[in-house]
C-alpha cells in the first residue's frame, strides 16, 4: 500500500479509529492491531513476501532469548551469527544473486573461458533493505547487552513490522522503538495533530515536488542522448530534488503517521541540501542508514583511530556498502566511492565536524562563504547524483561527457518546456519554505502556528490544494526497490 | 481525542464533499466508454464482426464500410486484456458474430494499459464498462485518475463551453484524426517510434507483460475457435518515418510470434500491412495513424478479406 494511495487514506483512519477506540487502550491488543494492520499493509503488495518476514521475525526473536540464557561467548557468537547470516542471507540472495553471477560470468568471459548463466527471474521484497537491518540492530545490540531481549513474540513483532516505516525507513534502532511498545500509550492532541502537518507536508514533498520532477529526470535521463549539456544539467537537478522529495516525503509521512499512534520515530532528513561540506550532507541525509552503518560497521572496524590508512580503508568501506544497499548495480558502488572521495578530505584533516549547527542560525541569509560552501556541497551531490540515477556507469559518463561539452552553454530545450517552468517555479518556492523552517523538525513544523485559525486553514487547504492540482495517479515511492 | 476527530473532519468536509461534486459532474459528461458500451448492451446480438485494439483501430478502422454489421469496439491505448475483457463481457450475448478483427501494432505485445502512461484510462473500463479489473482504488474515481487540472478542463469544456466529449460515430470509428488536422509525418514517425519502443526488451518486467498479451492473445483466439468465429489479426500500415525508427527485435519477434501463435489456429488469418505500398502520405493522420482517407481504404481492405475468409 502506497502512502500516497486512496487505499491508505482509507486505510489510515480505519486502523487510528480501531487502535484508540476499540482496544480500549490495552497495551497488548494495541500491539496485535499494529502486526494485523502491518500485515495488511504489507500483503497489499504481496502477501506471499510475508512469510519472508515472519520467518525473519522469528530467528531474532528466537536469536535474542538465546543470546538471554547464554553466557559462553563462542555459543553466544554462532547465535548472532544465526541472525546475520540468516538476514544477510535473504538480502544477498533476492537483492544481489543476479547481480554476482552476472559479474562473475562477465570476469570469467574476459579472461576467455565461457561460462553458462542460469540467471533467476528474483522478485525483489518491498522493503526488504529495511526491516532486514532493523532485526539486525536488535540481534546485534542484545548480543552487546546493550538492550534486554524481548520475551513479548507481539511487541517484537510489532516492532519488526510497523507499517509506517516497514518497507522504507527510518530504519530504527531496537533500543530506541522496541521500549515504546511495552509502554503503555496515551492519545496526545499536540503530537497528533503535528504528526497531521508533517504528513500533510510529506505529501506535498511527495506528490507535488517528487512526482512532477520525476516526470522530467526521467524524460532528460531516458532519453540523455537527444539532449544538450544544459538541458542534462536540468536533469539531474530535477533528479536532485526527485529524490529528496520523494525519501524525505516517505520519512516525513512515516514520523507522521507514528505521531497519530503514540510512537516517536527518529528523525531521517535535516535540510540536507544546506549543507556547508560533505560531512556534514551525510549527517543530515538518510540519518537512520548513515547512522547504522556508523554504528555496526565503520566503528567496529576502527571508526576514524588508528592511521591513515584505516582511516581511508574504513572511509571507502562504509560508503561503498552503503552505495552497494541501494542496489545491485556498479551505478550504486561508484556514487558511494565518490562520496568517499567527497569526505575523505575532510576526515583526514580533521574537518569533518566542523559544521555541526544549522546554517546562518537565527538569520534570515546565509555569509557569502557560508552560501558558496552550501553551493560547492549542493554542485558535488548533483553530480553523484547522476552516477545514482543512471542506468549504468556508460550512460553516466556519456551523460557527463555531454554536460562538459560546449552544449553545456545553449539553452535548455526539452518536450514540455512550459510546464517544466511552472514545476521549476515551484522547486524554487519549496526550497525557500525550507530554508525559513530549517531550524524546526520539518519544514513547516512551526509555520502558522501562531497564526489566526483561518489564515492557519487557509494554510493547509492552499497544500491540499496543490496536492490535488499537481497529483496524478499515485507513483511509487523510489526507496521501495532499494 | 474529540477535539482532534472534530477537526480533521471540519477540514476534510469541503474537500470529500468538492470531490465528490466534481465526481458526479464528471461522470455526468456523455465519453466514448459510455457510448460504446450503451451501444453494445443495445446491439451486441446484432453485430457480425467486431473491431477491437487501441487507437490504430480507433482511427483507422470505419465500420461503415463493411458489408456485415460492423461495430468498433476499440479504444486508444486499448491493450488486449482489456480487448478480452470486453468479449468476455459480452460473449453471451453475441448471437450473430462471425468475425472478430484485431489489430497487432508494433507496440500491442509489450505494452498493457495499467503499466503505461495512459493508465489513468483503465478507470473507464471500471466506472463504465463495469469492469473489475483494478487493484487500485484510484481507478475506481474520475476525479483521483487525472490531475485536477485536466478535471476542470474537461468540466469547462462540456458545461461551459459546451463541447462535446465524444470523439467517435455511432458505429465507434474514431473521427478527431482528420486529414484537414494531419500532422508533420517525420517528426511524429520518430517520437511514436520512440514512445511505442520497450528499451528493457529483455528485462523480466517486459517478459511478464509479453507472456501476458501472449496468454491474452491465446485466449481470444481459443474463445473463437470455441465460439465457431474467425480472428483477423492484422498489423496496420505505418508511414516509413515510423517504420524506420522502430527497434527491430521488438518488430521481428511481434510479427514472428504473431505468425506462429496464428498458425496454431485454423480459425485465424494474419494481415501483415505495416509495410503495405497502398497506403501513402495522403493516407496517414500522422506517421502511425490513418486519416478519415486511410480508414476507408483499410476498411474496405478488411472487408474484402473477411469476405474471403468465408
Amino acid at each position: 500500500m502506497l502512502f500516497n494511495s486512496i487505499d491508505f487514506a482509507i486505510f489510515l483512519p480505519i486502523v487510528f479509529i480501531l487502535y484508540w477506540f476499540v482496544t480500549n487502550n490495552n497495551l497488548k491488543l494495541q500491539n496485535f492491531l499494529i502486526v494485523a494492520a502491518s500485515s495488511l499493509f504489507y500483503g497489499w503488495w504481496d502477501w506471499r513476501f510475508l512469510s519472508l518476514i515472519l520467518f525473519s521475525t522469528l530467528v531474532d526473536y528466537l536469536v535474542g532469548i538465546g543470546l538471554s540464557k547464554q553466557e559462553n561467548k563462542h555459543k553466544r557468537k554462532v547465535l548472532l551469527w544465526t541472525s546475520i547470516l540468516v538476514n544477510l542471507g535473504f538480502l544477498g540472495f533476492f537483492k544481489y544473486y543476479n547481480f554476482f553471477l552476472d559479474n562473475f560470468i562477465t570476469a570469467f568471459t574476459f579472461f576467455g573461458t565461457e561460462i553458462k548463466s542460469n540467471s533467476l527471474n528474483i522478485i525483489l521484497p518491498v522493503g526488504i533493505s529495511f526491516y532486514t537491518f532493523q532485526t539486525l540492530s536488535y540481534s546485534i545490540d542484545v548480543y552487546k547487552r546493550k538492550l534486554e531481549p524481548t520475551k513479548d513474540f507481539v511487541a517484537f513483532s510489532a516492532f519488526v513490522s510497523f507499517f509506517p516505516q516497514l518497507v522504507a525507513g527510518p530504519i530504527e534502532r531496537a533500543t530506541h522503538l522496541l521500549p515504546q511498545f511495552y509502554k503503555k500509550r496515551t492519545f496526545d492532541y499536540s503530537k497528533a495533530v503535528d504528526g497531521m502537518r508533517q504528513i500533510l507536508w510529506g505529501l506535498f514533498k511527495k506528490i507535488v515536488i517528487a512526482d512532477n520532477c520525476a516526470e522530467y529526470a526521467n524524460l532528460i535521463f531516458n532519453n540523455s542522448a537527444d539532449y544538450s549539456g544544459s538541458t542534462l544539467v536540468l536533469g539531474a537537478l530535477f533528479f536532485t530534488f526527485q529524490i529528496y522529495g520523494d525519501f524525505s516525503g516517505y520519512s516525513d509521512i512515516a514520523i507522521g503517521t507514528s505521531r497519530l499512534f503514540g510512537f516517536d520515530l527518529m528523525r531521517n532528513f535535516n535540510f540536507p541540501y544546506f549543507s556547508r561540506d560533505i560531512a556534514e550532507f551525510w549527517r543530515r541525509w538518510h540519518i537512520s542508514l548513515s547512522t547504522w552503518f556508523r554504528d555496526y560497521l565503520y566503528i567496529p572496524l576502527g571508526g576514524s583511530r588508528g592511521g591513515t590508512w584505516m582511516k581511508v580503508r574504513n572511509t571507502f568501506a562504509i560508503f561503498i556498502v552503503s552505495g552497494f544497499w541501494h542496489g545491485a548495480n556498479w551505478t550504486f558502488i561508484v556514487w558511494g566511492a565518490l562520496n568517499a572521495i567527497y569526505f575523505l578530505p575532510l576526515l583526514l584533516t580533521n574537518n569533518n565536524r566542523n559544521n555541526l549547527e544549522t546554517v546562518a542560525q537565527g538569520k534570515f541569509l546565509p555569509s557569502i562563504k557560508e552560501l558558496a560552501f552550501m553551493l560547492l556541497t549542493f554542485g558535488l551531490t548533483v553530480f553523484a547524483w547522476i552516477f545514482f540515477r543512471a542506468d549504468n556507469i556508460g550512460h553516466a559518463i556519456s551523460y557527463i561527457s555531454e554536460i562538459l561539452s560546449p552544449s553545456l552553454f545553449s539553452i535548455p530545450k526539452f518536450a514540455g518546456m512550459g510546464r517544466a517552468l511552472t514545476i521549476i517555479i515551484l522547486v524554487v518556492t519549496f526550497v525557500f519554505v525550507e530554508w525559513k523552517g530549517r531550524e524546526g523538525q520539518y519544514a513547516i513544523s512551526n509555520l502558522g502556528i501562531k497564526w489566526k485559525r483561518p489564515l492557519r486553514y487557509a494554510m493547509y487547504y492552499a497544500i491540499i490544494i496543490a496536492i490535488f492540482w499537481f497529483g496524478g495517479k499515485e507513483q511509487q515511492f523510489i526507496y521501495f526497490q532499494f | 481525542m474529540k477535539k482532534f476527530i472534530i477537526k480533521i473532519i471540519f477540514i476534510s468536509l469541503p474537500i470529500l464533499l468538492s470531490i465528490l461534486f466534481m465526481e458526479i459532474l464528471l461522470r455526468n459528461i456523455p465519453n466514448d466508454y459510455e457510448l460504446k458500451k450503451e451501444y453494445l448492451d443495445e446491439h451486441s446480438s446484432e453485430i457480425e464482426t467486431i473491431i477491437l485494439g487501441s487507437s490504430h483501430s480507433f482511427y483507422g478502422i470505419n465500420p461503415d464500410y463493411f458489408s456485415t454489421k460492423t461495430f468498433n469496439a476499440s479504444h486508444i491505448s486499448q491493450s488486449l486484456n482489456y480487448d478480452f475483457e470486453i468479449i468476455k463481457k459480452y460473449q453471451n450475448n453475441f448471437n450473430n458474430l462471425k468475425t472478430i478483427v484485431l489489430p497487432i501494432s508494433y507496440f500491442t505485445l509489450f505494452g498493457k494499459l495499467e503499466a503505461g502512461s495512459e493508465s489513468w484510462r483503465v478507470k473507464n473500463y471500471i466506472i463504465y464498462y463495469g469492469l473489475n479489473s483494478s487493484k487500485s482504488l484510484t481507478d475506481y474515481s474520475e476525479v483521483l485518475s487525472n490531475r485536477i487540472n485536466v478535471n476542470i478542463k474537461r468540466l469547462v469544456s462540456y458545461y461551459v463551453l459546451g463541447n462535446s466529449a465524444i470523439s467517435c460515430t455511432r458505429l465507434g470509428w474514431g473521427t478527431s484524426y482528420n486529414s484537414k488536422n494531419a500532422r508533420d509525418l517525420v517528426e511524429s514517425g520518430k517520437t511514436a517510434a520512440k514512445r511505442h519502443t520497450r528499451d528493457d526488451i529483455n528485462s523480466d518486467k517486459s517478459q511478464q507483460i509479453f507472456n501476458d498479451n501472449i496468454l491474452a492473445l491465446n485466449s481470444i483466439i481459443k474463445w473463437c475457435k470455441d465460439n465457431n468465429h474467425k480472428i483477423l489479426l492484422l498489423t496496420p500500415p505505418a508511414f516509413e518515418t515510423y517504420r524506420q525508427n522502430l527497434n527491430l527485435e521488438q518488430l521481428n519477434t511481434t510479427i514472428k510470434t504473431t505468425s506462429e501463435v496464428c498458425s496454431n489456429y485454423d480459425n485465424c488469418t494474419y494481415m501483415n500491412l505495416l509495410s503495405d505500398t497502398n497506403f501513402v502520405s495522403k493516407d496517414f493522420y500522422d506517421a502511425d495513424h490513418l486519416s478519415e482517407i486511410g480508414a476507408k481504404k483499410l476498411s474496405r481492405l478488411i472487408n474484402e478479406k473477411i469476405i474471403e475468409m468465408k
